[in-house]
This record gives structure tokens, sequence and C-alpha cells, in this order.
């Protein structure tokens, strides 16, 4: 191989999207995808684990705050010009957290299967020889579990939530 | 830390590093189960919806089985902050390279850990069921199911 043509090294750290691209960047195929996924919903589950913390923090220091805030994950919310919300029940908000809920749902579980097939990996090197089936177990069992998984988190919102009315009472206060 | 090409983590060779890297198997495999549970119980069988104060009350204040879900969650607060932000901080110590900087960085990410650890562990193990307040919700709710069923038959 002749030196004279071949160019220098890229240097790795060139400068902030160059580090990101880089950061994203793997040996290619399933280990690249398998990789982003598990590093992006961890992330994501993180996010929402430090969310979650705080609000449940309410449940010891202001009960009243703590209904309050789940009231809205549910679409209940106050203060909405009347002919948006339907008795304090605005929609739209239902819907995006019961998709927030489902990608949150999804998260949990892909970080979970692939997680499996990590520690697998390392505890028993000769799994490494069989990444392509296990990584498509990971990928079946999750779909599996998504379809009916996602049914019954999306099928509720057909109806608009029974007695949404009371808890904007108990909220109001 | 050894690497097997860019970004590809091996399994490191001693020190503080590899204990995590047992961390991260153990609470992980554990999590699964802890974690998965309490999004069954909390989303399938039960929804956004239902879940209130009432309901947490109901949990964590059962004469009988209180002390579980207490376990239950508090076990699984302290491994997954540890798990996040120990996953966080590895990520994070691929692009911050300079001792000084990483100095800063685990301040930020171990401080942040630390509270959520303290106020989450805090709000398990001093919870005290308000009775009067959950009394006032029966009541409410009983209220608004009456109002509801007047509207219905007129």
């Amino acid at each position: 191989m002749s030196t004279s043509t071949s160019r220098p090294p890229q240097v790795y750290r060139r400068g902030t999207w160059a580090r990101i691209t880089e950061g994203l960047r793997y040996g290619g195929g399933i280990g690249q995808w398998s990789w982003l996924l598990h590093r992006v919903t961890g992330l994501g589950i993180l996010v929402f684990l430090i969310i979650h913390i705080i609000d449940t923090f309410l449940v010891v220091a202001y009960p009243e705050l703590y209904d309050h805030t789940v009231a809205i994950y549910g679409g209940s919310i106050t203060g909405l010009p009347t002919s948006w919300s339907m008795n304090g029940y605005y929609w739209p908000l239902r819907w995006a957290f019961r998709i927030g809920e489902l990608g949150l749902i999804a998260c949990v579980l892909f970080h979970s299967l692939n997680g499996v097939r990590v520690v697998m990996v390392d505890f028993w090197p000769r799994a490494s020889l069989h990444q392509r089936v296990m990584f498509n177990w990971v990928l079946g069992i999750f779909v599996a579990i998504m379809i009916p998984v996602s049914i019954w988190v999306l099928l509720p919102l057909r109806h608009a939530p029974e007695m949404h009315s009371r808890v904007i009472t108990s909220a109001s206060m | 830390m050894a690497y097997s090409g860019i970004g590809r983590k091996v399994r490191p060779n001693g020190g503080f590093e590899l204990a995590w890297w047992f961390f991260m198997r153990i609470s992980g495999l554990m999590l699964v189960f802890l974690a998965l549970g309490h999004l069954t119980i909390t989303h399938l069988i039960n929804s956004v919806e239902n879940i209130n104060y009432a309901f947490v009350a109901s949990r964590w204040a059962d004469p009988q089985s209180g002390w579980i879900w207490r376990l239950w969650d508090l076990t699984m607060i302290n491994l997954a902050v540890l798990h996040g932000f120990n996953g966080l901080r590895q990520i994070l110590w691929e692009q911050i390279l300079s001792p000084s900087k990483r100095v800063i960085a685990s301040t930020i990410i171990w401080g942040l850990a630390a509270v959520l650890i303290i106020g989450g562990s805090y709000s398990i193990l001093l919870f005290q069921e308000n009775r009067e307040y959950i009394q006032k919700w029966k009541a409410e709710r009983e209220a608004a199911r009456f109002a509801q069923s007047a509207r219905h038959i007129q």
C-alpha cells in the first residue's frame, strides 16, 4: 500500500456537529442500530424518570397539586376558552399524553429486551456468533408485545373519559 | 478504557469502571422486572385517568401490602436513577475528555442524581395517608356522579 496517496487519518474532534454525528456512528449494520436505539431510548427514559420523581414528590408535599397534575395527563384542564374545551376536557391534551405514554412503554420495552441481549453477549461470548438471530428475537418479541399494548392504550381515546368533571372540581380548590 | 472501535466499549479491566460495568448489568436485569411490572400495573391494568392521590395512598398506606409497594418503588427508584445517570455519564465521557471538565460534569450528574434519590426516597418512606383529603375527594366524586346521572335523566 502506498503511503504517498493515502490521506492522513481523520481528526476525530472537529466541532460540535461533527462530534454529535461521530457520536452516533458505529460499525454499521445491526450493531449500529441496536446501539443507537439503546442510547436514544435510555436517554428518553431518563428524562421521563426525572419528571416522574418530581411529580410523585407532590403526593407527599401537595396532594391537591398532585391530583391537578395527573388530571392534566388525562386531558382535564382549567382556564381554556370554553369553545375549545368540553366541560374542562380538552381532547388533544389527552391524545398527546396517551401517545407519549405509548412511546414511554415502547422505550422501556425495547431498552429491556435489547439490554437482556447485551447482557447475554457479555456473559456468554459465544452468543455473539448468533447476533443476527438474537436481535431478530428482540425485534420479534418487541413487535408481538407492542401490537396488543398499542391497541389497549389507544382504544380508550374513542370516548371522553368517564367522570372527567370530578377531577376539575377537586383540582379547582 | 478500551475501545474496539468508535464508541464501542468493551468490558473495563478493573477498578471503579468495572464495578459500574457489573452494576449496569445487574441493575438492568432487576429493572426489567421492576419497571415493566410497574408499567403494567400503572398503565395497562390501571390508566392515567384512574391514578390520583387516593390510588397512590391505597398502595403505599395499605396496612398489609403497603411495605411491598414501598420496597418495590424504593428499589426501583434507586436502581433506575443510578443506572440512568451512569448511562448518561458514559455517553458524555465519549465527548468530555479533559479531566477538569469531567470533574465539573461529575458534580452536576451526581448532584442531580443525589437530589432525585433523596427526594424520591423521602416521598416513598415518609408518605402518610391524608384521610381527610381522601374523604373530601370521595364526597366530591359522589357529588359529580350524582350531577352526571341527573344530566342523563333530563
